[in-house]
Protein backbone atom coordinates (compact mmCIF):
# COMPACT_ATOMS: atom_id res chain seq x y z
CA UNK A 1 0.00 0.00 0.00
CA UNK A 2 1.60 3.28 -1.02
CA UNK A 3 1.53 6.53 0.93
CA UNK A 4 -1.21 8.10 -1.23
CA UNK A 5 -3.59 5.19 -0.72
CA UNK A 6 -2.88 5.23 3.02
CA UNK A 7 -3.55 8.98 3.14
CA UNK A 8 -6.80 8.56 1.19
CA UNK A 9 -7.97 5.86 3.58
CA UNK A 10 -7.13 8.09 6.51
CA UNK A 11 -8.91 11.09 5.00
CA UNK A 12 -11.88 8.93 4.07
CA UNK A 13 -12.05 7.74 7.67
CA UNK A 14 -12.01 11.33 8.97
CA UNK A 15 -14.75 12.28 6.49
CA UNK A 16 -16.89 9.28 7.55
CA UNK A 17 -16.54 10.18 11.24
CA UNK A 18 -17.53 13.77 10.39
CA UNK A 19 -20.53 12.56 8.37
CA UNK A 20 -21.57 10.31 11.24
CA UNK A 21 -21.30 13.28 13.64
CA UNK A 22 -23.49 15.43 11.39
CA UNK A 23 -25.95 12.55 11.05
CA UNK A 24 -26.05 12.25 14.84
CA UNK A 25 -26.95 15.94 15.12
CA UNK A 26 -29.66 15.49 12.45
CA UNK A 27 -31.09 12.46 14.28
CA UNK A 28 -31.14 14.40 17.56
CA UNK A 29 -32.83 17.28 15.73
CA UNK A 30 -35.50 14.92 14.42
CA UNK A 31 -36.14 13.37 17.85
CA UNK A 32 -38.89 15.81 18.93
CA UNK A 33 -40.73 15.21 15.65
CA UNK A 34 -40.25 11.46 15.99
CA UNK A 35 -42.19 11.48 19.28
CA UNK A 36 -45.26 11.73 17.03
CA UNK A 37 -44.38 8.26 15.84
CA UNK A 38 -44.39 6.72 19.31
CA UNK A 39 -45.98 3.55 17.97
CA UNK A 40 -43.01 3.09 15.65
CA UNK A 41 -40.62 3.75 18.54
CA UNK A 42 -42.41 1.15 20.69
CA UNK A 43 -42.24 -1.33 17.81
CA UNK A 44 -38.50 -0.75 17.55
CA UNK A 45 -37.99 -1.10 21.33
CA UNK A 46 -39.82 -4.41 21.03
CA UNK A 47 -37.62 -5.44 18.10
CA UNK A 48 -34.29 -4.37 19.62
CA UNK A 49 -35.18 -5.27 23.22
CA UNK A 50 -37.70 -8.08 23.50
CA UNK A 51 -36.53 -9.90 20.39
CA UNK A 52 -32.95 -9.91 21.71
CA UNK A 53 -33.96 -11.42 25.04
CA UNK A 54 -33.29 -15.04 24.09
CA UNK A 55 -29.70 -14.47 22.99
CA UNK A 56 -28.98 -12.07 25.86
CA UNK A 57 -30.43 -14.39 28.51
CA UNK A 58 -28.70 -17.47 27.13
CA UNK A 59 -25.33 -15.76 26.82
CA UNK A 60 -25.74 -14.14 30.25
CA UNK A 61 -26.37 -17.52 31.82
CA UNK A 62 -23.32 -19.15 30.24
CA UNK A 63 -21.03 -16.16 30.87
CA UNK A 64 -22.03 -16.25 34.56
CA UNK A 65 -21.42 -20.00 34.74
CA UNK A 66 -18.01 -19.82 33.07
CA UNK A 67 -17.06 -16.82 35.18
CA UNK A 68 -17.94 -18.68 38.38
CA UNK A 69 -16.04 -21.77 37.28
CA UNK A 70 -12.88 -19.85 36.36
CA UNK A 71 -12.98 -17.58 39.40
CA UNK A 72 -13.66 -20.45 41.78
CA UNK A 73 -10.50 -22.14 40.52
CA UNK A 74 -8.46 -18.93 40.79
CA UNK A 75 -9.87 -17.92 44.19
CA UNK A 76 -9.36 -21.40 45.60
CA UNK A 77 -5.60 -20.99 45.03
CA UNK A 78 -5.67 -18.13 47.53
CA UNK A 79 -8.36 -19.64 49.75
CA UNK A 80 -10.80 -16.92 48.86
CA UNK A 81 -13.73 -18.82 47.36
CA UNK A 82 -16.09 -17.00 49.74
CA UNK A 83 -15.64 -13.91 47.56
CA UNK A 84 -16.99 -15.72 44.49
CA UNK A 85 -20.41 -14.01 44.53
CA UNK A 86 -18.82 -10.59 44.93
CA UNK A 87 -16.33 -11.03 42.12
CA UNK A 88 -18.91 -12.49 39.73
CA UNK A 89 -21.32 -9.63 40.45
CA UNK A 90 -18.67 -6.90 40.15
CA UNK A 91 -17.34 -8.35 36.89
CA UNK A 92 -20.83 -8.47 35.45
CA UNK A 93 -22.14 -5.12 36.68
CA UNK A 94 -19.04 -3.08 35.89
CA UNK A 95 -17.72 -4.66 32.68
CA UNK A 96 -19.08 -7.83 31.19
CA UNK A 97 -22.77 -6.99 31.41
CA UNK A 98 -22.68 -3.69 29.49
CA UNK A 99 -19.93 -4.75 27.05
CA UNK A 100 -21.15 -8.23 26.09
CA UNK A 101 -24.77 -7.07 25.88
CA UNK A 102 -23.72 -4.26 23.54
CA UNK A 103 -21.70 -6.67 21.38
CA UNK A 104 -24.65 -9.08 21.23
CA UNK A 105 -27.13 -6.34 20.37
CA UNK A 106 -24.78 -5.00 17.68
CA UNK A 107 -24.64 -8.48 16.16
CA UNK A 108 -28.35 -9.25 16.38
CA UNK A 109 -30.32 -6.01 16.21
CA UNK A 110 -27.68 -3.63 14.80
CA UNK A 111 -27.13 -5.67 11.67
CA UNK A 112 -30.88 -6.10 11.18
CA UNK A 113 -31.44 -2.35 11.49
CA UNK A 114 -28.67 -1.61 8.99
CA UNK A 115 -29.94 -4.17 6.49
CA UNK A 116 -33.53 -2.97 6.87
CA UNK A 117 -32.71 0.71 6.34
CA UNK A 118 -30.21 -0.12 3.58
CA UNK A 119 -32.86 -2.08 1.71
CA UNK A 120 -35.37 0.71 2.26
CA UNK A 121 -32.82 3.03 0.65
CA UNK A 122 -32.15 0.60 -2.22
CA UNK A 123 -35.87 0.17 -2.96
CA UNK A 124 -36.56 3.94 -2.82
CA UNK A 125 -38.77 3.61 0.26
CA UNK A 126 -36.92 6.43 2.04
CA UNK A 127 -37.25 8.66 -1.03
CA UNK A 128 -40.93 7.70 -1.28
CA UNK A 129 -41.46 8.80 2.34
CA UNK A 130 -39.67 12.03 1.64
CA UNK A 131 -41.89 12.55 -1.44
CA UNK A 132 -44.95 11.99 0.76
CA UNK A 133 -43.64 14.84 2.94
CA UNK A 134 -42.72 12.44 5.75
CA UNK A 135 -39.22 13.03 7.13
CA UNK A 136 -37.38 9.65 7.01
CA UNK A 137 -35.04 10.86 9.75
CA UNK A 138 -37.99 11.35 12.09
CA UNK A 139 -39.92 8.26 11.00
CA UNK A 140 -37.11 5.75 10.43
CA UNK A 141 -33.81 6.89 11.96
CA UNK A 142 -34.77 8.55 15.25
CA UNK A 143 -37.15 5.82 16.55
CA UNK A 144 -34.48 3.17 15.93
CA UNK A 145 -31.83 5.29 17.65
CA UNK A 146 -34.10 5.92 20.61
CA UNK A 147 -35.00 2.23 20.80
CA UNK A 148 -31.32 1.29 21.14
CA UNK A 149 -30.77 3.81 23.93
CA UNK A 150 -33.84 2.57 25.83
CA UNK A 151 -33.41 -1.17 25.26
CA UNK A 152 -29.68 -1.54 25.91
CA UNK A 153 -29.64 -0.82 29.69
CA UNK A 154 -32.71 -3.02 30.16
CA UNK A 155 -31.03 -5.86 28.30
CA UNK A 156 -27.83 -5.35 30.30
CA UNK A 157 -29.87 -5.72 33.52
CA UNK A 158 -31.33 -8.98 32.23
CA UNK A 159 -27.84 -10.15 31.21
CA UNK A 160 -26.48 -9.35 34.69
CA UNK A 161 -29.37 -11.13 36.41
CA UNK A 162 -28.89 -14.22 34.29
CA UNK A 163 -25.12 -14.06 34.81
CA UNK A 164 -25.51 -13.99 38.58
CA UNK A 165 -28.02 -16.82 38.36
CA UNK A 166 -25.48 -18.81 36.30
CA UNK A 167 -22.74 -17.99 38.83
CA UNK A 168 -24.98 -19.14 41.66
CA UNK A 169 -25.83 -22.30 39.76
CA UNK A 170 -22.17 -23.24 39.41
CA UNK A 171 -20.80 -21.83 42.67
CA UNK A 172 -23.54 -22.89 45.09
CA UNK A 173 -25.50 -25.71 43.44
CA UNK A 174 -22.61 -27.45 41.72
CA UNK A 175 -19.40 -26.61 43.61
CA UNK A 176 -21.06 -26.50 47.04
CA UNK A 177 -20.31 -22.92 48.13
CA UNK A 178 -22.50 -21.73 50.99
CA UNK A 179 -25.61 -19.93 49.74
CA UNK A 180 -25.55 -17.30 52.50
CA UNK A 181 -21.87 -16.55 51.88
CA UNK A 182 -22.50 -16.15 48.16
CA UNK A 183 -25.34 -13.64 48.56
CA UNK A 184 -24.12 -12.04 51.76
CA UNK A 185 -20.69 -11.06 50.47
CA UNK A 186 -22.20 -9.89 47.21
CA UNK A 187 -24.81 -7.61 48.73
CA UNK A 188 -22.32 -6.26 51.26
CA UNK A 189 -19.75 -5.30 48.64
CA UNK A 190 -21.63 -4.25 45.53
CA UNK A 191 -22.38 -0.52 45.63
CA UNK A 192 -25.51 0.76 43.91
CA UNK A 193 -24.05 4.05 42.68
CA UNK A 194 -20.48 3.04 41.97
CA UNK A 195 -21.03 -0.39 40.50
CA UNK A 196 -24.59 -0.80 39.25
CA UNK A 197 -25.32 2.73 38.05
CA UNK A 198 -21.94 3.14 36.37
CA UNK A 199 -22.62 -0.06 34.46
CA UNK A 200 -26.00 1.32 33.45
CA UNK A 201 -24.47 4.59 32.25
CA UNK A 202 -22.12 2.56 30.10
CA UNK A 203 -25.07 0.62 28.69
CA UNK A 204 -26.92 3.80 27.77
CA UNK A 205 -23.85 5.14 25.95
CA UNK A 206 -23.26 1.80 24.21
CA UNK A 207 -26.93 1.72 23.22
CA UNK A 208 -26.60 5.14 21.62
CA UNK A 209 -23.34 4.25 19.89
CA UNK A 210 -24.53 0.90 18.50
CA UNK A 211 -27.84 2.25 17.23
CA UNK A 212 -26.21 5.37 15.77
CA UNK A 213 -23.68 3.26 13.86
CA UNK A 214 -26.39 0.83 12.70
CA UNK A 215 -28.75 3.56 11.53
CA UNK A 216 -25.96 5.61 9.91
CA UNK A 217 -24.56 2.61 8.04
CA UNK A 218 -28.03 1.70 6.78
CA UNK A 219 -28.92 5.25 5.83
CA UNK A 220 -25.72 5.75 3.85
CA UNK A 221 -25.51 2.23 2.38
CA UNK A 222 -24.92 2.19 -1.37
CA UNK A 223 -28.19 1.02 -2.98
CA UNK A 224 -26.83 -2.33 -4.15
CA UNK A 225 -26.86 -5.82 -2.65
CA UNK A 226 -23.09 -5.62 -2.16
CA UNK A 227 -23.41 -2.15 -0.61
CA UNK A 228 -26.00 -3.31 1.94
CA UNK A 229 -23.94 -6.41 2.78
CA UNK A 230 -20.80 -4.33 3.26
CA UNK A 231 -22.61 -1.79 5.43
CA UNK A 232 -24.04 -4.58 7.59
CA UNK A 233 -20.55 -5.98 8.13
CA UNK A 234 -19.25 -2.51 8.96
CA UNK A 235 -21.95 -2.10 11.61
CA UNK A 236 -20.60 -5.10 13.53
CA UNK A 237 -16.94 -4.21 13.03
CA UNK A 238 -17.26 -0.51 13.90
CA UNK A 239 -19.67 -1.15 16.79
CA UNK A 240 -17.33 -3.72 18.34
CA UNK A 241 -14.32 -1.44 18.08
CA UNK A 242 -16.15 1.64 19.35
CA UNK A 243 -17.80 -0.26 22.23
CA UNK A 244 -14.43 -1.52 23.50
CA UNK A 245 -12.75 1.85 22.98
CA UNK A 246 -15.56 3.73 24.76
CA UNK A 247 -15.47 1.13 27.53
CA UNK A 248 -11.82 1.88 28.15
CA UNK A 249 -12.37 5.64 28.10
CA UNK A 250 -15.43 5.50 30.38
CA UNK A 251 -13.76 3.09 32.78
CA UNK A 252 -10.78 5.43 32.97
CA UNK A 253 -12.97 8.34 33.98
CA UNK A 254 -15.29 6.39 36.26
CA UNK A 255 -12.75 4.55 38.41
CA UNK B 1 -43.86 21.63 -34.45
CA UNK B 2 -40.73 23.33 -33.15
CA UNK B 3 -37.27 23.34 -34.59
CA UNK B 4 -34.38 21.97 -32.59
CA UNK B 5 -32.74 23.21 -30.50
CA UNK B 6 -36.09 24.08 -29.09
CA UNK B 7 -37.29 26.39 -26.43
CA UNK B 8 -40.52 25.40 -24.77
CA UNK B 9 -43.60 27.57 -24.95
CA UNK B 10 -43.79 29.74 -21.86
CA UNK B 11 -47.51 29.98 -21.34
CA UNK B 12 -48.81 31.99 -18.43
CA UNK B 13 -50.77 29.01 -17.08
CA UNK B 14 -47.73 26.72 -16.93
CA UNK B 15 -47.80 24.68 -13.72
CA UNK B 16 -44.12 23.83 -14.09
CA UNK B 17 -41.49 26.15 -15.53
CA UNK B 18 -37.83 25.24 -15.82
CA UNK B 19 -35.38 27.88 -17.01
CA UNK B 20 -31.64 27.85 -17.50
CA UNK B 21 -31.25 24.58 -15.59
CA UNK B 22 -27.63 23.53 -15.16
CA UNK B 23 -26.59 20.38 -13.31
CA UNK B 24 -23.34 18.50 -13.05
CA UNK B 25 -23.06 15.18 -11.29
CA UNK B 26 -19.41 14.30 -10.75
CA UNK B 27 -17.61 15.17 -13.95
CA UNK B 28 -20.70 14.68 -16.13
CA UNK B 29 -22.84 17.58 -17.31
CA UNK B 30 -26.48 16.50 -17.05
CA UNK B 31 -28.23 19.76 -17.93
CA UNK B 32 -26.65 22.69 -19.70
CA UNK B 33 -29.26 25.42 -19.81
CA UNK B 34 -32.50 23.44 -20.06
CA UNK B 35 -35.75 25.38 -20.52
CA UNK B 36 -39.24 23.91 -20.59
CA UNK B 37 -42.77 24.55 -19.41
CA UNK B 38 -45.63 22.21 -18.59
CA UNK B 39 -49.19 23.59 -18.94
CA UNK B 40 -51.77 22.86 -16.25
CA UNK B 41 -53.96 19.86 -16.89
CA UNK B 42 -51.72 18.44 -19.61
CA UNK B 43 -49.95 15.09 -19.93
CA UNK B 44 -46.35 15.79 -20.86
CA UNK B 45 -43.79 13.15 -21.71
CA UNK B 46 -40.08 13.64 -21.17
CA UNK B 47 -38.08 11.45 -23.52
CA UNK B 48 -34.48 11.05 -24.44
CA UNK B 49 -31.59 8.62 -24.63
CA UNK B 50 -30.66 6.64 -21.51
CA UNK B 51 -28.55 8.59 -19.04
CA UNK B 52 -29.67 11.93 -20.38
CA UNK B 53 -31.09 13.07 -17.04
CA UNK B 54 -34.85 12.47 -17.32
CA UNK B 55 -35.17 11.05 -13.80
CA UNK B 56 -32.79 13.75 -12.57
CA UNK B 57 -35.23 16.31 -14.00
CA UNK B 58 -38.06 14.77 -11.96
CA UNK B 59 -35.83 14.92 -8.89
CA UNK B 60 -35.29 18.63 -9.56
CA UNK B 61 -39.01 19.22 -9.96
CA UNK B 62 -39.74 17.52 -6.64
CA UNK B 63 -36.85 19.19 -4.84
CA UNK B 64 -35.01 15.95 -4.14
CA UNK B 65 -31.98 17.35 -5.92
CA UNK B 66 -30.90 20.97 -6.19
CA UNK B 67 -29.45 22.15 -9.50
CA UNK B 68 -26.16 24.01 -9.80
CA UNK B 69 -27.94 26.93 -11.48
CA UNK B 70 -31.27 27.85 -13.00
CA UNK B 71 -34.84 28.09 -11.88
CA UNK B 72 -37.49 25.43 -11.22
CA UNK B 73 -40.93 26.89 -10.55
CA UNK B 74 -43.83 24.61 -9.58
CA UNK B 75 -47.23 26.20 -9.04
CA UNK B 76 -45.59 29.60 -8.65
CA UNK B 77 -43.07 28.45 -6.04
CA UNK B 78 -39.34 28.50 -6.71
CA UNK B 79 -38.40 24.95 -5.69
CA UNK B 80 -34.67 25.69 -5.48
CA UNK B 81 -35.23 28.32 -2.76
CA UNK B 82 -37.76 26.44 -0.65
CA UNK B 83 -36.94 25.55 2.94
CA UNK B 84 -37.38 21.94 4.08
CA UNK B 85 -40.80 22.78 5.52
CA UNK B 86 -41.80 24.60 2.34
CA UNK B 87 -40.62 21.69 0.24
CA UNK B 88 -42.64 19.22 2.31
CA UNK B 89 -45.71 21.48 2.01
CA UNK B 90 -45.28 21.52 -1.78
CA UNK B 91 -44.79 17.75 -1.90
CA UNK B 92 -48.17 17.25 -0.25
CA UNK B 93 -49.56 18.59 -3.55
CA UNK B 94 -47.34 16.41 -5.75
CA UNK B 95 -47.67 12.68 -6.37
CA UNK B 96 -44.57 10.73 -7.38
CA UNK B 97 -44.70 7.31 -8.94
CA UNK B 98 -41.34 5.60 -8.55
CA UNK B 99 -40.00 3.26 -11.19
CA UNK B 100 -39.98 0.34 -8.74
CA UNK B 101 -43.21 1.47 -7.01
CA UNK B 102 -41.36 1.97 -3.67
CA UNK B 103 -44.18 0.52 -1.59
CA UNK B 104 -43.45 0.28 2.14
CA UNK B 105 -42.80 -3.43 2.50
CA UNK B 106 -43.88 -3.67 6.16
CA UNK B 107 -47.35 -2.36 5.38
CA UNK B 108 -50.30 -3.93 3.58
CA UNK B 109 -51.72 -2.42 0.41
CA UNK B 110 -54.37 -0.63 2.47
CA UNK B 111 -51.83 0.79 4.92
CA UNK B 112 -49.55 1.90 2.09
CA UNK B 113 -52.33 3.99 0.57
CA UNK B 114 -53.44 5.22 4.00
CA UNK B 115 -49.87 6.17 5.01
CA UNK B 116 -49.91 9.81 3.76
CA UNK B 117 -53.37 10.36 5.26
CA UNK B 118 -52.29 9.03 8.65
CA UNK B 119 -49.16 11.18 8.64
CA UNK B 120 -50.71 14.49 7.59
CA UNK B 121 -54.29 14.43 8.81
CA UNK B 122 -56.28 13.58 11.90
CA UNK B 123 -59.18 12.13 9.94
CA UNK B 124 -61.35 9.55 11.70
CA UNK B 125 -60.59 5.94 10.83
CA UNK B 126 -63.89 5.46 8.97
CA UNK B 127 -63.12 8.39 6.66
CA UNK B 128 -59.56 7.17 6.04
CA UNK B 129 -60.98 3.76 5.20
CA UNK B 130 -63.46 5.26 2.74
CA UNK B 131 -60.84 7.42 1.01
CA UNK B 132 -58.39 4.52 0.71
CA UNK B 133 -61.03 2.16 -0.65
CA UNK B 134 -62.14 4.84 -3.14
CA UNK B 135 -58.58 5.21 -4.44
CA UNK B 136 -58.05 1.46 -4.57
CA UNK B 137 -61.33 1.10 -6.44
CA UNK B 138 -60.09 3.70 -8.94
CA UNK B 139 -57.04 1.57 -9.72
CA UNK B 140 -59.06 -1.66 -9.64
CA UNK B 141 -57.41 -3.12 -6.55
CA UNK B 142 -59.99 -2.70 -3.79
CA UNK B 143 -60.02 -6.47 -3.47
CA UNK B 144 -56.28 -6.53 -2.84
CA UNK B 145 -56.41 -4.16 0.14
CA UNK B 146 -55.24 -6.80 2.61
CA UNK B 147 -52.39 -8.14 0.52
CA UNK B 148 -48.76 -7.37 1.33
CA UNK B 149 -46.50 -5.78 -1.32
CA UNK B 150 -44.58 -9.06 -1.68
CA UNK B 151 -47.80 -10.72 -2.85
CA UNK B 152 -48.34 -8.27 -5.74
CA UNK B 153 -47.25 -8.51 -9.35
CA UNK B 154 -45.23 -5.64 -10.85
CA UNK B 155 -48.31 -4.16 -12.53
CA UNK B 156 -50.39 -4.39 -9.34
CA UNK B 157 -47.61 -2.79 -7.30
CA UNK B 158 -47.45 0.07 -9.82
CA UNK B 159 -51.22 0.59 -9.49
CA UNK B 160 -51.07 0.55 -5.69
CA UNK B 161 -48.28 3.13 -5.86
CA UNK B 162 -50.51 5.18 -8.14
CA UNK B 163 -53.39 4.94 -5.65
CA UNK B 164 -51.02 6.14 -2.93
CA UNK B 165 -49.78 8.98 -5.17
CA UNK B 166 -53.33 10.28 -5.73
CA UNK B 167 -54.63 9.81 -2.20
CA UNK B 168 -54.30 13.56 -1.54
CA UNK B 169 -55.74 14.51 -4.97
CA UNK B 170 -52.48 16.18 -6.04
CA UNK B 171 -52.20 18.93 -8.63
CA UNK B 172 -49.22 17.23 -10.28
CA UNK B 173 -48.09 13.63 -10.67
CA UNK B 174 -44.55 12.76 -11.70
CA UNK B 175 -44.29 9.31 -13.27
CA UNK B 176 -40.79 7.81 -13.45
CA UNK B 177 -40.80 5.11 -16.14
CA UNK B 178 -44.35 3.93 -15.34
CA UNK B 179 -44.44 1.34 -18.15
CA UNK B 180 -41.16 -0.48 -17.53
CA UNK B 181 -41.53 -4.23 -17.03
CA UNK B 182 -45.29 -4.31 -17.53
CA UNK B 183 -47.03 -6.90 -19.68
CA UNK B 184 -49.40 -5.48 -22.34
CA UNK B 185 -52.46 -5.89 -20.12
CA UNK B 186 -50.90 -4.10 -17.14
CA UNK B 187 -49.43 -1.45 -19.45
CA UNK B 188 -52.85 -0.68 -20.89
CA UNK B 189 -54.34 -0.55 -17.40
CA UNK B 190 -51.73 1.99 -16.28
CA UNK B 191 -52.20 3.99 -19.50
CA UNK B 192 -55.94 4.09 -18.96
CA UNK B 193 -55.46 5.19 -15.36
CA UNK B 194 -53.14 8.03 -16.32
CA UNK B 195 -55.64 9.27 -18.91
CA UNK B 196 -58.62 8.90 -16.57
CA UNK B 197 -56.92 10.72 -13.69
CA UNK B 198 -55.93 13.51 -16.02
CA UNK B 199 -59.43 13.93 -17.40
CA UNK B 200 -61.54 13.39 -14.30
CA UNK B 201 -59.38 15.13 -11.69
CA UNK B 202 -57.61 17.60 -13.96
CA UNK B 203 -54.23 16.43 -12.67
CA UNK B 204 -51.17 17.63 -14.56
CA UNK B 205 -48.95 14.68 -15.40
CA UNK B 206 -45.29 14.50 -16.33
CA UNK B 207 -44.08 11.12 -17.57
CA UNK B 208 -40.56 9.93 -18.10
CA UNK B 209 -40.78 7.01 -20.50
CA UNK B 210 -39.22 5.30 -23.51
CA UNK B 211 -42.25 3.45 -24.87
CA UNK B 212 -43.18 5.38 -28.01
CA UNK B 213 -46.44 3.54 -28.64
CA UNK B 214 -47.66 4.22 -25.12
CA UNK B 215 -46.56 7.85 -25.23
CA UNK B 216 -48.39 8.31 -28.53
CA UNK B 217 -51.61 7.14 -26.85
CA UNK B 218 -51.42 9.21 -23.71
CA UNK B 219 -49.23 12.32 -24.05
CA UNK B 220 -50.38 15.74 -25.21
CA UNK B 221 -46.83 16.96 -25.63
CA UNK B 222 -43.36 15.44 -25.78
CA UNK B 223 -40.07 17.04 -24.81
CA UNK B 224 -36.99 15.34 -26.21
CA UNK B 225 -33.89 15.96 -24.09
CA UNK B 226 -30.36 15.14 -25.18
CA UNK B 227 -26.91 16.48 -24.40
CA UNK B 228 -28.30 18.45 -21.47
CA UNK B 229 -30.67 20.51 -23.61
CA UNK B 230 -34.14 20.39 -25.07
CA UNK B 231 -33.58 19.28 -28.65
CA UNK B 232 -37.17 18.90 -29.83
CA UNK B 233 -40.71 19.33 -28.64
CA UNK B 234 -44.22 18.93 -29.95
CA UNK B 235 -47.19 16.59 -30.10
CA UNK B 236 -46.09 12.93 -30.38
CA UNK B 237 -47.26 12.56 -34.00
CA UNK B 238 -45.61 15.82 -35.06
CA UNK B 239 -42.35 14.93 -33.40
CA UNK B 240 -42.11 11.55 -35.09
CA UNK B 241 -42.16 13.23 -38.48
CA UNK B 242 -39.82 16.06 -37.57
CA UNK B 243 -36.67 16.02 -39.67
CA UNK B 244 -33.81 16.49 -37.25
CA UNK B 245 -30.95 14.11 -36.52
CA UNK B 246 -32.17 13.66 -32.93
CA UNK B 247 -35.79 12.85 -33.77
CA UNK B 248 -34.74 10.65 -36.71
CA UNK B 249 -32.49 8.58 -34.50
CA UNK B 250 -34.73 8.48 -31.45
CA UNK B 251 -38.09 7.87 -33.10
CA UNK B 252 -36.58 5.82 -35.95
CA UNK B 253 -34.68 3.65 -33.50
CA UNK B 254 -31.40 4.08 -35.41
CA UNK B 255 -28.44 2.47 -33.64
CA UNK B 256 -26.01 5.26 -34.51
CA UNK B 257 -26.44 8.99 -34.88
CA UNK B 258 -26.12 12.01 -32.59
CA UNK B 259 -26.17 9.43 -29.79
CA UNK B 260 -23.17 7.30 -30.76
CA UNK B 261 -23.39 3.51 -30.61
CA UNK B 262 -19.88 3.30 -29.15
CA UNK B 263 -19.01 4.62 -25.74
CA UNK B 264 -15.97 6.93 -26.08
CA UNK B 265 -12.85 4.76 -26.25
CA UNK B 266 -9.26 4.90 -27.49
CA UNK B 267 -8.47 3.87 -31.07
CA UNK B 268 -9.61 0.28 -31.61
CA UNK B 269 -6.64 -0.83 -33.74
CA UNK B 270 -4.14 0.63 -31.26
CA UNK B 271 -5.86 -1.07 -28.36
CA UNK B 272 -5.69 -4.42 -30.17
CA UNK B 273 -2.00 -3.83 -30.82
CA UNK B 274 -2.29 -3.23 -34.59
CA UNK B 275 -1.71 0.51 -34.48
CA UNK B 276 1.38 2.41 -35.50
CA UNK B 277 4.25 1.70 -33.10
CA UNK B 278 2.49 -1.29 -31.57
CA UNK B 279 4.63 -4.37 -31.05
Amino acid sequence: MNANVRRNWFLQGIVSVGDCGLFFVAVLGALPKSLRYWRETCRQVWFVGAMSLVIVMTCGLFVGMVLALQLYYTLSIFGGTAALGTVVALSLFRELGPVITALLVAGRAGTAVTAEIGLMRATDQLDAMSMMAVDPLAYVASPRFLAGVVAMPLLACVFNAMGIFGGHLVGVTWLGLDNGTFWGNMTATVDLRKDILEGLYKSIVFGGVVSLIAVFQGYTAPPTSEGVAYSTTRTVVFSSIVILAFDFVMTTFMT
Amino acid sequence: MSAAPAKSESSADALVRVSGLRTRIGSKTIFDGLDLGVPRGSITAIMGPSGTGKTTLLRHLSGQLRPDAGSVVVDGEEVTNLSRAGLFALRERIGYLFQNSALLTDFSVFENVAFPLRQHTNLPETLIRNIVLTKLQAVGLRGAARLMPSELSGGMARRVALARAIVFDPMLILYDEPFVGLDPIALNQVLRLIRTLNKTLGITSILVAHELAAIRQVADRVYLIANGKLVAQGAPDELEHQDSPWTRQFFGGEADGPVPFHYPAPDYASELGFGRGAR
